[in-house]
């Protein structure tokens, strides 16, 4: 027998990734939310430690920004979560299998071009002497008034977040094999039954990465907010960055990453609460414990049988 | 789609039901394509209530689509099929009265044993005290009771296979479907599976189609056999017939071991002349002068030392060298070099196995009434069946 | 990344809003400084970096400059590498707290030889020995640029910087929209708050958008009185903010061409830019922001420890040069404060230059920036009132 790694050990180049890239930054940052500003001169220090800081955050102004950006990151998610849903099961589920590898590819496409660039592409797309504003005058309608509206904004998350649902949730019902939908329907469930009751729970783990690969992005940027919806794209990112950058008040600005953590954490948490309670009568209606037997099986088995 | 309901409606009226009883499956002239291949091609079959049948055939001979277009996967381009007197044209696999055990089983890997069996009962909106009752019947019936609030993940591969029986059955289907469910288990397991097939099918009277590329299990199990062949049935019938009498050198090589032989038919049709040897047979039927096909069992052919060194060969008499010798358990095997590009297999009970050794030079024979006649058939032969081994 | 790059990937129309998003205004805040004043004090050299101090030797191979992005005409750096030899290597940062902490963090090792800070930092990028001092025996170019520009009062003796470029702000407003003439600060607030509500924009900046405030009710815009800034805050949040569609640095980018906006604050560059690449130029007016406004000014310097002095002292040289002096105007859009350039322009025929020269009682309106412990409050001000226009 050849002797196997404890799974520790393997794991450690893992963890101590984890630790250098993730839990120190976070930890410093942490660290430095409870201290100060003590001059113009400095960035923060922490001889002093308070909760000051977050006493700040929660001020009215900022409070409005966490609003937005709240409204800004579930909306967002909730529209790719409805948008991507329907075209990952179509790809991975009812186009060719011969075609799926080029529908990755066309879904991918954005990505081959600068973030900065695809939002801004939209912003002379919608300008109301754009193009498109352009056309639509052309057949009778009011000159294009969406930019620098909420509009805009979810046209441009959408845009940008959106393969990120679509991928890993086409992932996942790649891996719903045809055999179980079939099974399903071989046993007397229709289309929608077999969605809900097989293909989507399913698919849990390729939606959970979806919602989360969009959602916890979309919470820190604010290019395509601000370029898109203007004065209405304000989103806390850019107060982070701003404190950061412009005022140089780094305990500040921790303080409001700490706080934007843990609103996104807060918030999948309801959002997973949420889901498990409405679907929990649901699930309750199918669950079925049968427990061991009483005693030994009835005479139908096959092998008594054989036996007598 | 209206128009469609109303002549499938009628195709149902027109087909007589009470004609077919519960449980028949009748597929009529049925053809279906894959692009340019055909995968069945104008097949008709009618299978008896209660009957255990198997399709058998290598992969690509159209037994899994057959069985697919009666589960309803797919749609037959032309034909009819008929289960229990109606025609199921049309009909989404859902509201079939038949039920499938999937090759590789397809538990759903999210709920329990005893959930995956309930599932097709809460289909059909049946009584919460009623499914637990018939899953928990389900589950004796295959001995998994144990095992009722385990996932499938947790299961081995037979028991895994016994849970996709019960589902399946738990919904009293009177047709069940089984695409090669025994395909991923060892042999001993699938030997005991086999048995409890047979027994199960007897005892609840449901009508089997067996999908298998497995001779052996085909003979085990099925009241009837369909060896199938490039879309067409190309011999239907029992066990014993098909062994003993196959209609065909494609069925013969298919069925059981076969030894070839190739030649001229001479004798006025009654005997095969090869490089090796002069097969006589006993029923004339070739024609003579063309080329036909002779074939002999390798467990009708008895072997022994060649004593006489007389070259003059009689007919069905094969002289060699021995150049293997294997057991087989109950039998021994003896693998025969007749010349460069032929050699024959010789299979005796144990006990009455001679003693040789590679090398002997040895002379193989074999009674006229064991010997085959076959046109020859060349597509048979390029369809990979069971040919005498060349060394 | 240079612009050509760009243009590669993005549709002509946004390569030019990117390029200019990238460019140099980008990031002009005072608040920056209080920062890299922080740094320095942290980390200020012990001793003062060796300065090879340029007395005219031969000049060096290379020449590293570290300056705004897009900030220089390619013509003109391309021409100094073959009249007189160095090859030139442009690295551009994004704010001017970037570029102190990277020469705080190399201690006189950077290895660049010319940087261009923004006026407000030269005293104190000076004072912790950052910039070496300049030898004007070998900038008689010098004598080219007007005086008006030249002595400073965070460098009065003009020891370690030369003005490379300068601008003030004002706005941009649509006649076709606004069909009443706007004068000034208080005009641009009450067309805000009227006709262009809902389609004004603001510069990205806490000192830009409290000047406004302050410029139009003849306050100090480098006021540290807290009464005032509460003021100004109370005005922008409850009176402006709601009116407010977009807080945008560069409308001359995009939102001039594309007429997004009736309303825009804007640097008198950009605004110029905007103007020329609009299909509709006579829809657009520029405004001198009055009764006062800002004015900044980027300055050439040497940074201490340069590897090349002497070629850094031959490059201000010859950008210095009027010819030079015209080509960059040209390229950039803001008078480098050459003496004449004005008329030289003129014959030149580059268009629309009474949005790049001001006469001499509008350069008298404009105020300098400064760095004050008050800077924390304004930029609470910029995010207050940022927060308010996107409730």
């Amino acid at each position: 027998m050849r002797k196997r790694l404890p799974g520790f050990l393997l794991a450690a180049p893992a963890w101590a990734w984890l630790a250098v890239f993730f839990v120190a930054p976070v930890g410093m940052v942490v660290w430095f939310s409870f201290g100060y500003k003590p001059s113009i001169f400095a960035t923060q220090a922490t001889d002093r430690l308070s909760f000051d800081r977050y006493a700040e955050v929660f001020s009215p102004t900022f409070f409005a920004t966490f609003q937005n950006t709240l409204w800004v990151g579930v909306v967002g998610t909730v529209l790719c979560f409805l948008i991507g849903l329907p075209v990952a099961y179509w790809m991975a589920v009812k186009a060719p299998p011969s075609r799926r590898g080029l529908l990755v590819a066309l879904v991918m496409v954005p990505f081959w071009t600068n973030f900065l660039v695809r939002t801004l592409g939209w912003q002379v797309i919608l300008s109301p002497d754009g193009w498109l504003s352009t056309a639509l005058q052309g057949i009778g309608f009011e000159p294009l008034a969406i930019l620098n509206t909420r509009g805009a904004v979810l046209l441009g998350v959408v845009y940008n977040y959106l393969p990120l649902m679509i991928l890993p949730l086409f992932v996942a019902f790649d891996r719903v094999n045809g055999p179980l939908r079939e099974a399903s329907k071989d046993l007397g469930a229709g289309k929608w039954t077999t969605f809900f009751r097989i293909t989507l729970p399913l698919a849990q783990p390729g939606i959970i990465a979806g919602v989360l690969l969009v959602f916890i992005p979309l919470m820190g940027d604010y290019i395509t907010a601000t370029v898109l919806g203007g004065a209405k794209g304000n989103m806390v990112g850019q107060l982070v960055a701003s404190q950061f950058q412009t005022a140089q008040n780094w305990a500040l600005g921790s303080a409001m990453a700490v706080v934007l953590i843990i609103v996104i954490l807060a918030t999948v948490a309801v959002g997973a609460a949420i889901v498990w309670l409405v679907t929990l009568p649901i699930r309750a209606s199918h669950r079925l414990v049968i427990g061991a037997p009483a005693t030994a099986p009835a005479s139908a088995s096959i092998h008594e049988e054989v036996a007598a | 789609m209206t128009t469609a309901t109303t002549t499938e409606a009628e195709a149902a009226t027109t087909s007589s039901p009470g004609a077919e009883a519960p449980g028949t499956v009748v597929i009529d002239a049925v053809t279906k394509h894959y692009g340019d291949s055909t995968a069945v091609d104008r097949l008709s079959l009618t299978i008896e209530a209660g009957e255990f049948i198997s399709l058998l055939g290598p992969s690509g001979c159209g037994k899994t689509t057959t069985l697919r277009m009666i589960a309803g996967f797919e749609e037959p381009d032309d034909g009819d099929i008929r289960v229990s007197g109606r025609s199921v044209l049309g009909v989404p696999p859902y509201r079939r009265d038949v039920n499938t055990v999937f090759q590789a089983y397809a538990l759903f890997p999210h709920m329990s044993v005893a959930e995956n069996v309930a599932y097709g009962l809460q289909q059909k909106r049946t009584p919460k005290a009623e499914i637990h009752d018939r899953v928990v019947d389900a589950l004796d019936l295959a001995q998994m009771r144990r095992f009722a609030d385990r996932k499938p993940t947790q299961l081995s591969g037979g028991q895994q296979q016994r849970v996709a029986l019960a589902r399946a059955l738990v919904n009293r289907p009177s047709v069940l479907l089984l695409d090669e469910p025994l395909g991923a288990l060892d042999r001993q397991l699938r030997e005991e599976m086999q048995l409890e097939l047979k027994l199960l099918q007897s005892r609840l009277g449901v009508t089997f189609v067996f999908v298998t590329h497995d001779q052996g299990e085909a003979l085990s199990m099925s009241d009837r056999i369909a060896i199938m062949r490039s879309g067409r049935i190309e011999q239907l019938a029992d066990a014993d017939t098909v062994y003993a009498r196959p209609a065909s050198a494609y069925v013969a090589a298919f069925v059981g071991q076969q030894n070839f032989f190739s030649g001229t038919v001479v004798e006025g049709g009654t005997a095969v002349d090869s490089t090796h040897a002069l097969v006589r047979g006993t029923s004339a039927g070739l024609p003579a002068g063309g080329t036909g096909l002779a074939a002999v069992r390798p467990e009708f052919v008895s072997i022994e030392a060649d004593v006489a060194a007389d070259a003059s060969g009689a007919a069905n008499t094969a002289r060699g060298s021995l150049i293997g010798v294997s057991h087989l358990g109950e039998t021994m095997q003896y693998l025969v070099r007749l010349g460069d590009d032929q050699s024959l297999i010789a299979r005796r009970p144990s006990p009455e196995a001679p003693q040789l050794s590679v090398g002997d030079a040895v002379v193989c024979s074999w009674r006229a009434e064991s010997v085959l006649l076959f046109p020859a058939d060349d597509a048979a032969s390029a369809s990979g069946y069971v040919a005498p081994p060349t060394v | 990344m240079s612009s050509e790059e760009i243009r590669i990937l993005a549709p002509a129309g946004a390569a030019k809003t990117i390029r200019r998003e990238l460019s140099r205004r980008r990031f002009l805040s005072f608040a920056a400084a209080a920062s890299s004043a922080g740094l320095l004090a942290a980390c200020a050299p012990t001793g003062s970096p060796t300065t090879a101090r340029a007395s005219g030797g031969p000049l060096e191979s290379k020449l590293s400059i570290y300056t705004w992005g897009d900030y220089d005409a390619p013509d003109v750096l391309d021409a100094f590498t073959a009249d007189l030899g160095p090859k030139i290597s442009l690295s551009a940062f994004n704010s001017n707290e970037e570029m102190v902490a990277k020469l705080v963090g190399a201690r006189g090792t950077s290895g660049y030889d010319i940087v261009v800070p923004t006026g407000t930092f030269v005293a104190q990028m000076a004072e912790h020995g950052l910039l070496a001092k300049l030898n004007h025996d070998l900038i008689p170019n010098l004598k080219h640029v007007d005086p008006t520009f030249l002595g400073r009062a965070w460098d009065p003796d003009n020891e370690y910087s030369i003005c490379k470029a300068w601008g003030t702000t004002g706005f941009v407003y649509d006649v076709t929209a606004i069909d009443r003439e706007l004068k000034d600060w208080n005009d641009f607030i009450d067309a805000a708050q009227n006709e262009a509500s809902g389609r004004t924009s603001l510069l990205d900046d806490p000192s830009e958008i409290t000047g406004i405030y302050f410029w139009a009710n003849g306050i100090p815009w480098t006021t540290t009185d807290p009464d005032d800034l509460d003021a100004a805050e109370a005005f922008l949040v409850n009176e402006l903010a709601p009116h407010i569609s977009a807080f945008d640095s560069y409308p001359g980018g995009s939102a001039i061409p594309q007429a997004t906006q009736m309303l825009m604050q804007s640097y008198n560059g950009d605004a110029r830019l905007g103007i020329l690449e609009s299909p509709e130029p006579e829809r657009w007016k520029y405004v001198l922001g009055s009764p006062a406004t800002e004015i900044w000014m980027d300055n050439w310097a040497i940074a201490a420890g340069a590897p090349n002095p002497e070629a850094a002292h031959a490059f201000i040289d010859y950008v210095l040069s009027p010819e030079n002096a015209l080509a960059e105007l040209d390229y950039i859009g803001y008078d480098t404060g050459a003496k004449g350039i004005e008329q030289v322009a003129s014959d030149a025929g580059l268009p629309m230059l009474d949005l790049v020269f001001f006469t001499p009682e509008q350069v008298a309106t404009m105020h300098e920036g400064e760095l004050t412990e008050a800077q924390e409050r304004v930029v609470q001000i910029w995010n207050a009132t940022k927060a308010a226009a996107g409730a």
